[in-house]
């Protein structure tokens, strides 16, 4: 059996020594050491000699992508179920449905809303309205003045101003 | 499979129903009536005017002169209360009585105002327009319904006029072609011609004078039922 000093003293890049080899698979500290000085010291150690798969690396790759096959057809078929159009329709429908409760609801209450005026149409539609006492007057050349009054004063005065009154009023 | 399909199908119409419905209800909110109301007594133009403070925002009139009568359009619940008050217009014709006071009005130094005592109600208005001294012509009262002509004579002046319709909304009553003549040499010579609204129960004293003059021709009017 080599010691770890011995090992660390002979090894080197690139080695095949059968001794080193069998040293690093039962040693972890000197396969570190080894693997800083060579990284593919660790795979020569593992006996890769024999490297071709068996049955050989046309046959391995035929298995390697019939796996893949495989795995892409479980992707496939587990792969989630697009919705159903009947299933959509019953989803839009539910929606219509509630878009449809809900204007009802808000229509209703517009509904309500619009009484207002209404009412305030009514309310003024009782109080007086006030006309000017003089409506029309055939004169071009008059000047017409209601003298301001209390709405409740029971006296109005209304002055026409007109040239072409006779003098002699 | 089909049954799911069916119930989504009868989901669908129903939904298609209830949508329906609700712009039915909706559109019955805010729907309107429309309804024609014929004039016996009144005109359909002053009818308009009388309803025209109670329509609401959508509503609307329609005058047809040559039926004498209004199509009203508006909401359900308003045009309730627009057919009260058109069955409460169209009624015959109301007598109203006219009192008339012809003053002669001028402007004095202030020992010379005088005011006889039947102008006493009007005298301090007047006075604040500075006419002091008054002198009656005359005065007259006159019944006449609406729609009737009315005359009077006051001495040396005569006025002819139209009773005109009565106004519920401004409890007033309209003086049609109010025309003012005066007796010149035998011939009438006219004055002026004016259409008044005069508030029942209410004097109305119009003055009549020319731009910076001293003197007025005032008529004192009170309109009663």
């Amino acid at each position: 059996m080599m010691s770890c000093d011995t090992f660390r003293n002979t090894f080197h890049a690139a080695t095949e020594d059968p001794a080193l080899l069998a040293h690093l698979r039962t040693c972890d500290r000197c396969l570190d050491f080894a693997a800083n000085v060579d990284p593919d010291v660790m795979f020569r150690a593992l006996g890769g000699e024999d490297l071709v798969p068996p049955g050989g690396v046309e046959a391995f790759v035929d298995d390697v992508m019939r796996q893949v096959r495989v795995r892409g057809a479980e992707n496939v078929v587990t792969a989630p179920r697009p919705v159903s159009w009947t299933r959509r329709l019953a989803v839009a429908a539910s929606f219509a449905v509630t878009v449809t409760a809900a204007t009802f609801v808000y229509r209703s209450d517009v509904s309500k809303v619009t009484m207002a005026p209404i009412a305030r149409a009514q309310i003024k539609a009782q109080t007086l309205t006030t006309k000017p006492i003089v409506e029309t007057y055939e004169s071009d050349k008059a000047t017409i003045v209601e003298v301001p009054a209390d709405p409740n004063d029971t006296v109005k005065i209304v002055m026409v101003f007109d040239e072409n009154l006779p003098a002699d009023l | 499979m089909k049954r799911f399909t069916t119930i989504v199908l009868t989901l669908l119409l129903v939904t298609v129903s209830v949508s329906a419905f609700a712009d039915d209800a909706g559109d019955a909110g805010k729907s309107l009536s429309v309804r024609t109301f014929q004039f016996k007594f009144k005109k359909a133009e002053n009818a308009a005017a009388v309803i025209k403070p109670m329509m609401s925002a959508e509503g609307s009139i329609s005058i047809k002169a040559s039926g004498n009568s209004l199509v009203v359009t508006d909401l359900p619940e308003n045009m309730k209360k627009i057919a009260a008050a058109l069955a409460d217009f169209d009624k015959e014709a109301q007598p109203f009585r006219l009192s008339v006071r012809l003053v002669s009005a001028g402007r004095g130094a202030d020992n010379e105002g005088r005011v006889p005592s039947e102008l006493r109600d009007v005298a301090p208005k007047l006075a604040m327009l500075r006419f002091n001294v008054l002198d009656a012509i005359g005065n007259a009262e006159v019944m006449g319904k609406e729609g009737e002509p009315g005359q009077i004579d006051l001495n040396g002046y005569r006025a002819d006029f139209k009773f005109g319709a009565y106004d519920p909304a401004s409890d007033s009553i309209n003086l049609v072609d109010f025309k003012l003549s005066r007796l010149e040499a035998d011939q009438l010579a006219p004055m002026y011609k004016t259409t008044l609204n005069l508030k029942l129960g209410q004097t109305v004293v119009m003055g009549a004078t020319r731009p910076q003059g001293n003197r007025a021709l005032m008529i004192v009017f009170t309109a009663k039922r």
